[in-house]
């Protein structure tokens, strides 16, 4: 209440803040991209060449994964960016033909060198992939499974729910543990593939068109669970749906197709950048041409 | 026909351009910003008339004349967000959309601006003729639809240039005001305190209504380029 001019007067001198008391800089990031450069490079990969016997899948990758990030790998079929992923916990060890050439270094380690365990490999960088593929046993031991094999010695249940709860599913699954797993919805068992990816301690999440087999509202759970768990992982993402990499990641990598002289096809990334900046004022043309959705 | 995405941009064998549907629609829309624009510059030059000539009986066809830019204002508006909703546009079409947005609440204005000239005129039956006044009024006018027009080329021709070098046009429009007013000032006795005022309202408009084409050409620059002419200046506002 003014009682007097005093009152007036304090109340009239109270700083009227001056553009630079405004952090602009804080004011423009958009919630999605938290890209940060001083995110460390957690992944490393260059001059990275894939070839499926004497096909060249991938030419010539540079790609930093960065920290604590979601990266996208977005592209036409066939593009090489699902290879690309497969780079990174060697899944193309499986295919007989496949051939990797160039640096995939994990945290300065060279994942492709002889010294490595692939096996330990996917330990640090778990996968999940296209369609939710739980084992055919219960919600509990498909968490347990992964633990029980590396020979965790703490309390599994403790486990089991911690694990539950960063995948979002523990409050859907709490009271049927026991049940079998697919008891569960699409989505359910998707977020249990990714929980039971966590269940090891990685620190890398590869997910390959997580959420294609799942309806909008799923597809909507499974990012925001990623948005929760870039918190503690780094996350790379391969999807054919470009408004879900526009949501979610903080960079994007577009992959696109190079026709040889005899037709052959082969994956080259085009560009790779923030995802706001991909999707505001790509630096390609052909970016430009694919996300706009205006050739393909 | 213009567009964002001219066929040449990108050629790569076995790659087929698609999405043509859309491309109409976002077409539609900068055409229908060129047809804004142009009821605008000819209600500009039908409101200067009424002001240099005291043309009394045009007032009314003034008025009549910015209906149909409300109409286009309020149609091209409600495209523009339908748009925004159902086809999720990026790169330079949210560019394009989210400017035209700003385009059409700036040419809305403008519109407003030349009813207000011949209002102010019709208020007052006519302000005093006086030779220089009248020649400055006239210049005035000109340059102000010129820069506007030059928007609206800029929109037709989706020409990022003309908003680079607006600001040099409207400094020629900044002059004239200047020099108007300075004159108002002078001959304020003969011209009497209420038209004194009044005629620097409609100068005002004037210079405003190129303000306005000088921000729609800028417009068209971030839509083509992705920023604006001239970052460190302040951003252009109604």
């Amino acid at each position: 209440m003014v009682n007097s001019m005093d009152d007036v007067v304090t109340t009239r001198v109270d700083p009227v803040p001056g553009v630079e008391d405004i952090d602009l800089d804080a004011m423009v990031a958009p919630t999605g991209d938290e890209a940060d450069d001083s995110h460390p490079v957690i992944i490393d990969v260059e001059g990275l060449n894939v070839y499926y016997g004497d096909f060249h899948a991938v030419k010539d990758v540079d790609l930093p994964v960065r920290q604590n990030e979601i990266t996208a790998l977005i592209g036409p079929s066939g593009c090489g960016k699902s290879t690309v992923l497969r780079c990174f916990n060697r899944m193309n060890d499986l295919v007989e033909s496949a051939r990797v050439e160039g640096k995939v270094e994990y945290h300065g380690v060279d994942l492709y060198s002889k010294k490595v365990d692939p096996v330990e490999v996917r330990r640090h960088v778990g996968m999940v992939f296209q369609k939710p593929n739980p084992f055919p046993k219960s919600i509990y031991d498909n968490i347990a499974f992964g633990p029980k094999i590396a020979g965790y010695k703490d309390n599994m249940d403790d486990l089991v729910e911690e694990t539950l709860h960063r995948a979002a599913l523990w409050e859907e699954v709490k009271d049927k543990l026991d049940e079998s797993a697919y008891a569960l919805s699409g989505g359910q068992q998707q977020r249990l593939c990714i929980a039971r990816a966590i269940a090891t301690s990685p620190d890398v999440l590869l997910m390959d068109e997580p959420a294609s087999a799942l309806d909008p509202i799923a597809t909507l759970r499974i990012e925001e669970l990623m948005y929760e768990l870039k918190k503690d992982y780094s996350i790379v993402i391969v999807t054919h749906n470009m408004q879900q990499a526009a949501r979610v990641s903080d960079r994007t990598a577009f992959f696109s197709i190079e026709l040889g002289d005899s037709g052959q096809r082969t994956g080259r990334l085009v560009e790779f950048d923030h995802t706001t900046t991909i999707f505001t004022n790509p630096n390609e043309q052909e970016t430009e041409d694919y996300i706009t959705g205006r050739f393909g | 026909m213009t567009t964002l995405h001219p066929e040449h941009a990108h050629e790569q064998e076995g790659e087929i351009e698609i999405r043509h549907h859309f491309d109409d629609e976002l077409d539609e829309i900068r055409r229908g910003l060129v047809q804004m624009g142009s009821l605008v510059v000819e209600n500009t030059r039908r409101a200067g008339e009424v002001a240099v000539d005291n043309r009394l009986d045009l007032v009314d066809a003034v008025r009549a004349g910015d209906q149909p830019v409300n109409a286009l204002y309020r149609t091209l508006e409600q495209r523009t967000f339908e748009i925004l909703a159902l086809q999720q546009p990026v790169a330079s079409d949210l560019r394009f959309l989210v400017a035209a947005t700003r385009i059409l609440y700036e040419m809305e204005r403008s519109g407003d601006l030349a009813v207000n000239i011949a209002n102010r005129v019709a208020a007052h039956d006519g302000f005093p003729q006086l030779p220089e006044m009248r020649s400055l009024l006239e210049r005035l006018v000109t340059e102000s639809a010129k820069v506007f027009t030059s928007a609206v080329v800029a929109i037709a021709n989706l020409d990022p240039e003309i908003g680079i070098n607006a600001e040099a046009s409207d400094d020629i429009v900044d002059e004239i005001t200047e020099r108007f007013f300075g004159t108002i000032h002078a001959h304020s006795a003969e011209l009497g305190l209420d038209s004194a005022v009044e005629l620097s309202h409609v100068g005002r408009f004037l210079e405003r209504i190129a303000d306005h084409g000088v921000n729609i050409s800028q417009n068209v620059t971030y839509v083509m380029t992705g920023t604006f002419p001239d970052e460190d200046s302040d951003p252009p506002s109604g």
